[in-house]
């Protein structure tokens, strides 16, 4: 069986001299050679498809195609959801156990409720997309002027996608049609399977609006396919390094604005409030699935977490706890497949932290059978980057308001805190702390991998940046 | 435990490296010395020690040199793995910083130089000179003056010292990389037929190639000129393919692909790999796979990255390297290197120590930058 990788409106058969494909075991994946000429013809179907239809569709209309378009993923039975779950695990190496609870945590994120969300958390009046709506602020203000807001996006977002976190790249292309930006999405090869299919899903559910949605692969810095895009577009997302970002953001066109998720990382930390018999257990399986989910690839998982000390369980006994509940995963949400590079650098990771004890530090590992799950207690508590692949270090501290400052050195990177044990009167000021070192959110546990559709990516709202906005004040008499 | 004695094993070491790389070292010699610098090390090594018995092995215990626990290079980040007082250390050499921090720097005791430039001299001499020449060693690699803390300057110069010809020099003092004296010196060369042997690191020709290819500058180095480099690009964050760089230094140095010789060495071993090319070339052998050897004293093993258990010759794994010249520290050291064992040697595959995250989490060099950054 033969996937096509790509959904490319405007793109004639006689445009496609030649294909590049990728096999998969049992399927093969193709993406058509694009030329310049090629691209820049879907570059302009889409922009026109987005002027004649997008453009003119309403808000409630494309919610409710979207919503359309991530049922049909969200169904076990449906052809494409079981496209994506038998191809996603070859591409991604996750275990097809983690891929189906990522696609169904996932898929959640583009249907209507979510979506309504995220339009209400991002948009003063949501109604803004579609017309001139009074500016709610302005309600009950002394003598001020009537005033009246209208929200575009852009007329063309280029996303760049990076990583093989499935569904992410899918989340990115929601947000840019939802504000009516035609879009071009340029797949990672880590993961150019879902946004294929979920192009595929809205073609067969609207395919109006499909045509505005671009969606293929071309290996990463083809710089002459890349400025095709970059010439055409007033938006441009990436996801990705620092080199790829600077590289294109050297090539934006005046006035273009570049919206950016690089990687980040997260860290937990559990209070003492947490750590009593009955709770102490409960609490590690979560954490424990928190170091699962995507084999700890996501920018939402955590590195390290802290536990303080002064409970019934102390730093020790949990860390033995997180590893009993990984242990216990091993069979339920399996690792994924390791690169022999992966495999070696947990090798060196648990050798370092063996060699630590050694030499007199207070340093305990866990490990099961294999290279399934690492657990490092360390009683250092400078923070340590995990090599990941369910490698986690646990590290005592006297109380959690010490974790910021142990963190501080890496705060512009910081992504998400997962939090458990605290109570709001001690939440509240660590949270403050954390805050303003920069992290981007603070979670439990069992939320922690999975941010709400209307989180603020990154610290910032992930709609609200893609709009520009026009104020109408009409003229007193 | 039988007991060793460390003169007797150091004299049957310095005799078998003094013999030279050509005498061949049966199975069962090299086990013999091999399980004994193991149970010397077990005895006088306690992180070591204390890591083998941690698996269980014991000196009584082993048949096989295959079995001694290797440890992996980051050990060399967290103890002073010697067998002896690391306060008698002649020298220290240190590995590049790590995500530890910038001072979580392997470190290398050497407490008998002698014994490390013992094995590197005829090594070096069987491998990038089987011809029997004596160049000039132009290094692009700092001196050890510069560089007290470098195992490869270190190794350069006893090389310079050992076994290059008149006119060996530095050219990459503190001021940095010093091309125009370089320049000089290789068009004396190229005038006067006097072939050279050019070392540096794989980075350090990359950039010289890039700037006499931007300059349109290049040498025709004589007949028997060659270089040696060492490293590789990975980790460097710039994008060189190997082949280029093999095609720019017959294009520009004018050295044919048989005189680029590549070194596979580490910090943590007192001996070396390198291509086996040119002595190929100068034995008349023909049609052998294009593999990386070493001397007898120095066997590398091909393991399985999650089992860690060796794998069957052609299949990739990891590569293991048991030195008996590492007497006093450890001879078995397990890397995160690439490779698969070929007939009479094995191809180096990759050296990419930390893989790169495959999700959207931060890669841990880019913690590392944090750090050095911040000074933490």
């Amino acid at each position: 069986m033969t996937l096509d990788g790509f959904w490319l409106p405007g793109l004639a058969p006689a445009d496609v001299t030649a294909w590049e494909t990728r096999d998969l075991g049992d399927t093969a994946l193709r993406w058509p050679v694009l030329t310049p000429e090629s691209l820049a013809r879907v570059v302009r179907a889409i922009t026109r498809a987005r002027a004649e239809t997008l453009a003119r569709t309403p808000t409630a209309a494309i919610v409710r195609a979207l919503d359309a378009a991530a049922a049909r993923l969200a169904d076990p039975a449906d052809p494409l959801r079981r496209t994506a779950e038998a191809a996603l695990p070859a591409v991604t190496g996750y275990a097809p156990e983690m891929i189906r609870l990522g696609l169904d945590r996932m898929v959640a994120d583009w249907g209507a409720p979510a979506l309504e969300r995220l339009l209400r958390a991002e948009l003063p009046d949501p109604a803004a997309l579609d017309r001139f709506v009074d500016d709610p602020a302005g309600a009950g203000a002394p003598r001020a002027g009537r005033r009246l807001l209208r929200a575009h996006g852009p007329e063309l977002a280029f996303h760049v996608f990076a990583g093989n976190v499935p569904g992410v790249a899918v989340t990115s292309l929601v947000r840019s049609l939802l504000v009516r930006a035609a879009t071009l999405g340029k797949t990672a090869a880590g993961e150019p399977v879902l946004p294929a299919l979920f192009a595929h899903a809205l073609a067969e559910v609207a395919p109006d609006l499909a045509l505005a949605l671009a969606v293929t692969y071309w290996p990463g810095g083809t710089t002459e396919l890349e400025a095709v895009a970059l010439d055409a577009a007033d938006a441009v997302v990436v996801y990705g390094g620092a080199e790829s970002l600077a590289s294109l953001q050297r090539r934006l066109r005046p006035g273009a604005r570049l919206l950016e998720h690089g990687p980040r990382y997260s860290f937990g930390i559990v209070g003492r409030e947490a750590l009593d018999r009955a709770s102490a257990p409960p609490l590690a399986q979560t954490i424990a699935r928190a170091v699962a989910i995507f084999d700890q690839q996501g920018c939402v998982s955590p590195h390290v977490v802290y536990v303080e000390r002064g409970g019934e369980v102390g730093p020790e006994e949990m860390a033995g706890l997180v590893a009993g509940a990984l242990a216990d995963l091993e069979a339920r949400l399996p690792r994924g497949r390791l690169s022999p590079g992966e495999a070696a650098a947990l090798h060196e990771a648990r050798g370092a932290a063996e060699f630590r004890a050694i030499a007199g530090q207070d340093v305990r590992l866990h490990t099961g059978g294999g290279t399934g799950f690492t657990v490092a207690y360390d009683a250092d508590p400078a923070f340590a980057p995990s090599c990941l692949n369910r490698f986690l270090w646990i590290k005592p501290v006297g109380d959690v308001g010490e974790v910021t400052a142990h963190v501080i050195p890496y705060a512009r990177w910081l992504q998400t805190v997962a939090v458990g044990g605290i109570p709001a009167d001690r939440l509240e000021p660590l949270a403050e702390a954390l805050a303003a070192a920069g992290a981007c959110r603070i979670a439990g546990f069992a939320d922690a991998p999975w941010p709400p559709a209307q989180w603020h990516h990154d610290g910032r709202g992930p709609l609200a940046e893609l709009l520009r906005w026009t104020d109408l004040e009409p003229p007193q008499r | 435990m039988p007991n060793v004695d460390r003169e007797t094993l150091r004299q049957e070491l310095l005799d078998l490296f003094e013999a030279g790389f050509d005498i061949p070292l049966p199975e069962a010699r090299f086990t013999e010395l091999a399980l004994r610098v193991f149970a010397y090390q077990f005895a006088h090594n306690p992180p070591y020690a204390a890591y083998c018995r941690r698996r269980g092995v014991i000196p009584d215990r082993l048949a096989d040199w295959r079995d001694i626990p290797a440890v992996p290079t980051a050990a060399f980040k967290e103890v002073a793995l010697v067998a002896g007082d690391p306060a008698t250390a002649r020298a220290i050499f240190r590995t590049s910083g790590t995500t530890r921090g910038p001072e979580r720097r392997g470190q290398h005791y050497v407490l008998d130089p002698a014994l490390y430039h013992a094995s590197l001299v005829p090594t070096f001499e069987a491998l990038v000179l089987p011809d029997g020449v004596r160049p000039p060693m132009l290094s692009l690699i700092p001196s050890p003056a510069d560089a007290p803390d470098s195992s490869l300057s270190h190794m350069v110069g006893v090389l310079a010292q050992r076994l290059g010809g008149p006119d060996s020099a530095w050219f990459a003092g503190q001021g940095g990389f010093e091309r125009a004296r370089l320049t000089t010196i290789l068009r004396t060369h190229e005038r006067e037929a006097r072939p050279v042997c050019v070392l540096g690191t794989s980075i350090a020709f990359a950039d010289w190639l890039e700037e006499l290819r931007a300059g349109e500058e290049r040498f025709r180095l004589p007949l028997g000129s060659r270089i040696m480099d060492t490293g590789g690009y990975k980790g460097s964050g710039r994008e060189v393919a190997a082949d280029d760089v093999q095609a720019a230094l017959t294009e520009l140095l004018g050295i044919p692909e048989s005189h680029q010789i590549n070194e596979y060495g580490m910090t943590e071993l007192f001996s070396q790999y390198y291509d086996a090319r040119l002595r190929d070339r100068v034995r008349g052998v023909t049609g052998e796979p294009r593999r990386k050897v070493g001397a007898p004293w120095l066997r590398a093993l091909v393991v399985d990255p999650e089992s860690l258990a060796p794998v069957p010759p052609g299949q990739t794994g990891i590569l293991r390297h048991v030195d008996l010249a590492n007497l006093d520290s450890v001879l078995a050291v397990q890397t995160e290197d690439l490779g698969r064992e070929v007939p009479g040697g094995f191809e180096l595959l990759g050296r990419t120590p930390g893989a790169p995250p495959r999700g959207c989490s931060l890669a841990a060099d880019q913690f590392l930058a944090a750090a050095r950054e911040l000074q933490v």
